[in-house]
């Protein structure tokens, strides 16, 4: 079984972002690829893809400072009034609205200090796995359907 | 394989894509096997069918925006129950609070096998899907694999061809 739900827009995150820190982004990315592909040997490829591996998401940082702040403010409204379980509540609410919605309050700051989505990470990933060589091993178009489906299934898995 | 379901986590704690590594090691294969059955008929059917496909799959709901809605939706309850009807319900959004700051840094919480097993993908597996298709579809044919030496030599138009096919969408 699989879940079928599907978005009106690809990336949320990007569509909700300041077009500007959008275009920073991308040519940062590109810069690195391009200095990854004049200078890089496959060692140092292979060390960049492990290092893009391990690069925070945009989910992943905003779900950290989102529990955070829920969990801070149930304290403060045990501790002190019950009237700032408004914060919570806040927090729970921006949570659905990024989730349905794709922006956060905190979205321009994370994306202005470079936090980038899975999607825009992924995209530099492929790109350096497609300098590495990965993709070259693929037979053909007119190639055994069975047989390329396998070549490019093992060369997303390296 | 029975014995299988028991085992928690399939892959090393260390792994980049912590829900894969904080899923039932059966789930992780049948999102696998289901990935490599698509691949062969899409080999099959040709650029028109993959290009219809890169498009739905950029706009799947991973298991992050799964589980976003799954935090507000209890939290929100919880606090509103807990201003509302006593303080005791505030247990409710503290422990999902927790728990997805469990899942923010570590990667797993009590929603998440649940997920898993309706099949909801990480945006990483969905991503490995969609750049097979592209190599599929031929997008990279034209960049030039290179021996170590030659690349120095790289004109800047090649990488900037690579970016391009990169980004080519739908």
């Amino acid at each position: 079984m699989r879940a079928v739900l599907h978005a009106p827009v690809p990336d949320r995150v990007r569509a909700n972002t300041w077009p500007p820190i959008n275009d920073r982004l991308e040519a940062e990315a590109q810069a690195r690829l391009r200095e990854a592909a004049a200078s890089a040997s496959t060692d140092e490829l292979t060390r960049r893809i492990m290092q893009l591996d391990y690069e925070w998401s945009f989910d992943r940082t905003l779900e950290t400072e989102a529990s955070l702040m829920g969990l801070l403010g149930l304290a403060l409204g045990k501790a002190f009034d019950k009237r700032l379980l408004v914060l919570p509540g806040f927090v729970s609410a921006m949570l659905l609205l990024h989730a349905t919605h794709g922006w956060y309050p905190l979205l321009p700051l994370f994306r202005r200090i470079g936090v980038r989505t899975q999607d825009e990470i992924d995209r530099e990933r492929y790109g350096l796995k497609t300098m590495r060589g990965d993709f070259a091993a693929i037979p053909p178009a007119g190639s055994p359907a069975g047989e390329r489906a396998a070549a490019v299934w093992k060369a997303v898995c390296e | 394989m029975t014995l299988e379901l028991q085992v928690s986590p399939s892959e090393s704690e260390a792994a980049p894509d912590r829900v894969r590594a904080h899923s039932q090691r059966l789930q992780n294969q049948r999102i696998d096997a289901q990935t490599q059955r698509c691949l062969e008929e899409l080999a099959a059917a040709g650029p028109e069918a993959i290009s219809r496909h890169i498009e739905a799959l950029d706009r799947e709901w991973d298991v992050e925006r799964y589980l976003q809605m799954n935090a507000g939706l209890v939290s929100l309850s919880g606090v509103v129950l807990g201003a509302v009807a006593g303080r005791p319900f505030l247990v409710l959004p503290a422990a999902v609070f927790g728990f997805f700051f469990q899942h923010a840094v570590q990667g797993w919480c009590p929603p998440l096998p649940v997920f898993r097993r309706m099949g909801v993908r990480t945006r990483r597996e969905i991503n490995r899907e969609k750049y097979a298709l592209k190599a599929l579809r031929g997008d990279f044919d034209h960049v030039s694999p290179e021996r170590p030496s030659a690349r120095e030599e790289r004109s800047r138009a090649d990488e900037e061809r690579t970016w391009r096919a990169d980004d080519r969408s739908g």
